[in-house]
């Protein structure tokens, strides 16, 4: 029973602190390597995406839910970029909703505020890569944060440690 | 010359979005594939040291996939283009 709750314990912490930081969960367990694998894969995609992106439209609940919530994944980064995104700049980014819910009039308002701003925004073909970044990133880090609670939960081994047994070689096996 | 040394001088990162150069939003699929690869690979091995390899050939793998998609893609769109 102790040996479950100091698992069960282990896992909230590695899964908490993968999400918080790529890495840090599997850096705390142990996998010193790892995590500053996971930690590179993530981090990368993650800046690249946000400086091609910028804060305004790149990490905006309002203007685009979908790509806020894959963003999540990546939770210490989102929730930093979202309060910057809030405090620093002319241009709120509650002030860009989702351009097909507004009313017509609410639209127009929304365009003339956007021209105001526009040093602030990214447009095509910038702003579809950066979104193919960012959310790459944030499902990146689900996945390291789905390994990190196996890795506390089985003491170490990978997510797929079954069928990595069942192979000679555990890196190269399992497709 | 004021505005040529303000311009950059103005340009704050993340809050003002990069412009890709001309041509570059095809190359970029190309660090995230490998960083898809990288972070793929990493879940799936007990050991970093190993990832090497098994990164390159998932990166191989998912280039030569999607490269063959787009092939099949572009043939369809002009066996369209010369049926209709």
């Amino acid at each position: 029973m102790a040996r479950s709750e100091q698992t069960l314990g282990r896992m909230i912490r590695a899964g908490l602190l993968a999400w918080i930081l790529p890495g840090l969960g599997h850096y705390t367990l142990g996998h010193r390597a790892l995590g500053l694998v996971f930690f590179l894969g993530i981090t990368i995609p993650y800046v690249v995406g946000l400086a091609i992106g910028g804060l305004k439209l790149s990490v905006n609940p309002w203007s685009n839910h979908w790509l806020f919530l894959a963003e999540m994944g990546a939770g210490g980064y989102t929730t930093v970029s979202l309060l910057v995104n809030r405090n620093v700049g002319a241009l709120k980014p509650y002030e860009l909703p989702d351009l097909s819910s507004v009313s017509p009039e609410q639209r127009s308002r929304i365009l003339a505020r956007m021209r105001e701003h526009s040093e602030y925004l990214s447009f095509y073909p910038e702003s579809d890569v950066a979104q193919i970044y960012l959310a790459t990133a944030g499902l990146l880090n689900l996945l390291a944060i789905l390994d990190a609670l196996t890795r506390a939960q089985t003491g170490g081994l990978p997510t797929y440690y079954r069928e990595l047994s069942t192979t000679s070689d555990a890196a190269g096996g399992g497709g | 010359m004021n505005a040529l040394l303000a311009a950059p001088l103005a340009w704050v990162p993340f809050l003002h979005p990069l412009k890709l150069p001309p041509g570059a939003r095809l190359w970029m699929v190309l660090p995230l594939v490998l960083c898809v690869a990288v972070v793929y690979r990493a879940t799936r091995t007990r050991d970093a040291r190993t990832l090497s390899k098994s990164t390159l050939t998932t990166f191989v793998n998912i280039m030569v996939g999607m490269v063959a998609i787009a092939i099949a893609f572009y043939a369809v769109h002009r066996a369209a283009l010369w049926l209709f």
